[in-house]
């Protein structure tokens, strides 16, 4: 059940962290926001820090729940999936982001 | 480099898809085999007691008639005497595997050939079983296991066996994948610019790009290392078979020299000998992998030179704890018990070759990570289809206007590679479902179900093209995700009329995940279906609901402008 717990803990966090990456970058904070591009200015270095953060925090839950050998493929499986689920929220429901950054700014 | 991933992974695109799509099957391979063969719906089981219920089963066996009819007179040496009938054939070997996911155990013994042509060479002729390990009764072994000996021998082999050719072209399509990769990598340039883009509200030609861009980053390592491994674990089938050919000869002295650095008899004595407990060794031999914070199942199990005096077991470690494949064997003398030698620690090489080729085959017991394999499989088929869409999108009105078929061959091979083979696995297992559990010669009709059903989507794909010809969507697209709708839910009622089985059984009354996840499967599979029919039928109309968005509603039109 632990290990259930870490997993799901990973998948969070990997999940967050490739949107944070993602929304950090201007054309999908245009996306987000639903403003022109050139109006797009996110908090970039913010963003960045907290998804390579999240995406950190991620490796190392998976390393506490797996032995490195099995822990290091569901990392990098993980965010390959998280990466494609961003791109689809992203492209379809753009406002679903708010659930990864509710913030104003 | 645009020509070498255009045409290469074109050609060997379709090759690939099958690779992508049975591969991703074949994850739960003997999940799929418990559907198929209902007797075996019972919990996977460790390895029985070899003393009470291997041994006794093994015994009652006889050499294979068919192995002894091919290979005695090839092994047999008739200048040095008569033939010896096949009942009375000495046994030489005892061996039994199995994973943490087989209910059914795989096990066989080896016959000896008296009088051989090359004494020093390995003659045997076998008999393999699969066997109930509750009781050691030998299973009916006439059914098609569909899972892991029809989808995942066509993952890595195709199906074409007459001189290896499947192994040998799905070897291209590998190292030629390695090259679109890289290709692909180049020629996209703005890989971490367009890490995340998707623009399905744009047309077919741009969204299709932006999908085949999206898998094929996002999803790249996966792609790297499962072509690469692939290669790495036929790597001595590819590139140097030297060692059973021309260097056989130092092949088998290697072998000799190992057996007496580890211990380990190379040749029976030729005195007959006693056999001791195996379960005793077993005991043992879980004692030392405890000793070393390893987990203690037995995944293979093998006795050498039965009932010779130089009779040894080896026993390895069931690898379900790791990535690495089975290994840390230990080695007991037969007669009595002793322990003759442990496998030393790996060398480096070792490691990365075990780590790698347990990357690919996966039989760790991990059933997360077994699921993103499949995603990461299912993204490389996505991959690969918006690669074929994409192709013949941006060809077909040239095509058109010029009266060329190209697009429209292309096309029709593309629905054939995409629904058609989902239709042709379907297909199979609707037929297994259909046919009488006890039928004469049921496996041979599940697999023309499965090249008919195959071979009847390429005719249909061809016969609706006609519209790409002109410019337009081919309805087999639609039509082929109807019938992988169809095929899906009969396949789950028909499972439940012929066993019983249905869903609220296998998931809540009296639960069973492997026959519940593959019926999970099916409907899952029927619904992205049933969606992507509807879509397409929108398209064909051209009313694509996500064309009136970008006119209609501000958001999308943001996200036009930014994408511009």
């Amino acid at each position: 059940m632990p290990e259930a717990l870490y997993l799901s803990a990973a998948v969070l966090l990997s999940l967050v962290g490739m949107a944070w990456l993602a929304l950090s970058m201007d054309v999908h904070w245009a996306q987000f926001k639903q403003i022109p591009l050139a109006e797009s200015h996110p908090p970039k270095v913010i963003l960045k820090a907290l998804g390579y953060t999240a995406l950190f925090v991620s490796l190392v839950v998976c390393l506490v729940a797996d032995r490195p050998s099995i822990a290091a493929l569901v990392w990098i499986m993980l965010m390959v999936g998280s990466a494609v689920a961003v791109a689809f929220v992203l492209a379809k429901k753009p406002g679903l982001a708010r659930i990864f950054w509710p913030f104003q700014v | 480099m645009t020509w070498v991933h255009t045409w290469f992974g074109l050609v060997l695109g379709f090759v690939l898809m099958v690779c992508f799509f049975f591969g991703s099957l074949s994850v739960f391979d003997r999940e799929i085999d418990r559907w198929a063969i209902p007797e075996t719906r019972f919990d996977a089981q460790p390895m029985p007691s070899f003393d009470k219920v291997l041994l006794p089963a093994l015994q009652q066996l006889e050499p294979d008639e068919v192995d002894y009819a091919t290979n005695m007179p090839r092994l047999h040496d008739p200048a040095k005497g008569e033939m010896t009938p096949r009942t009375e054939l000495p046994v030489d070997e005892y061996w039994a595997y199995v994973t943490h996911r087989d209910p059914v155990l795989a096990a066989g013994v080896g016959y000896g050939v008296p009088l051989a042509k090359n004494p020093e060479d390995h003659n045997h002729i076998h008999k393999n079983v699969t066997l109930d390990p509750r009781t050691g009764a030998v299973l009916p072994d006439d059914k098609l296991k569909i899972g892991s000996d029809w989808f995942y021998p066509m993952h890595y082999s195709l199906q074409l066996k007459w001189k290896n050719l499947g192994i040998w072209i799905v070897g291209l399509a590998a190292l030629m994948m390695l090259a679109a990769l890289v290709t692909g990598v180049i020629m996209h340039r703005k890989v971490f610019r367009e890490f995340f883009t998707f623009r399905p509200w744009k047309r077919t030609q741009r969204a299709s790009l932006d999908l085949h861009n999206l898998t094929g980053v996002v999803a790249l390592p996966f792609h790297f290392f499962f072509a690469f491994t692939g290669l790495v674990i036929f790597a001595s089938f590819y590139f140097l078979p030297v060692t059973s050919t021309i260097l056989d000869p130092l092949h088998k002295q290697h072998e000799i020299h190992e057996a007496a650095s580890t211990g380990l008899p190379h040749d029976a004595a030729g005195m007959p000998g006693a056999m001791g407990s195996v379960d005793a060794m077993v005991d043992e031999a879980k004692r030392r992998w405890a000793a070393r914070d390893m987990a203690g199942e037995v995944g293979f199990l093998v006795m050498h030179h039965v009932g010779d005096a130089n009779s040894y077991v080896s026993i390895y470690r069931a690898g379900s704890d790791r990535v690495a494949l089975v290994g840390e064997g230990i080695h007991f003398k037969t007669s009595t018990g002793e322990v003759l030698s442990e496998d030393p620690p790996r060398t480096p090489v070792s490691e990365v070759n075990e780590f790698l080729t347990g990357l690919h085959l996966q039989h760790f017991e991990h059933w997360f990570l077994r699921w993103l394999y499949v995603l990461g499989g299912l993204l490389g088929a996505v991959c690969i289809a918006t690669g074929f869409i994409f192709f013949v999108e941006k060809r077909k009105s040239q095509h058109a206007k010029s009266g060329s078929n190209g697009s429209r061959v292309v096309d029709s091979l593309a629905v054939t590679t995409v629904t058609g083979m989902v239709m042709a696995a379907l297909g199979m297992l609707v037929v297994n479902r259909i046919l009488p559990a006890d039928m004469l010669g049921k496996a041979d009709w599940e697999k023309a179900a499965f090249w008919t059903v195959w071979a009847l989507s390429f005719v249909h794909a061809y016969v609706r093209s006609a519209p790409v010809a002109q410019g337009l969507f081919n309805p087999a697209w639609r039509e082929q995700c109807w019938g992988v709708v169809v095929l899906s839910i009969s396949a789950v009622l028909l499972n439940w009329a012929t066993t019983g089985d249905h869903l609220v059984k296998t998931i809540f009354t009296d639960t069973y995940w492997p026959v519940a996840g593959v019926d999970l499967s099916l409907l899952a599979c029927a619904i992205v279906s049933a969606w992507a029919a509807l879509k397409l039928a929108r398209r064909e109309r051209g009313v694509s609901v996500s064309q009136k968005k970008t006119e209609k509603q501000p958001d999308s039109e943001a996200g036009g402008v930014a994408h511009a």
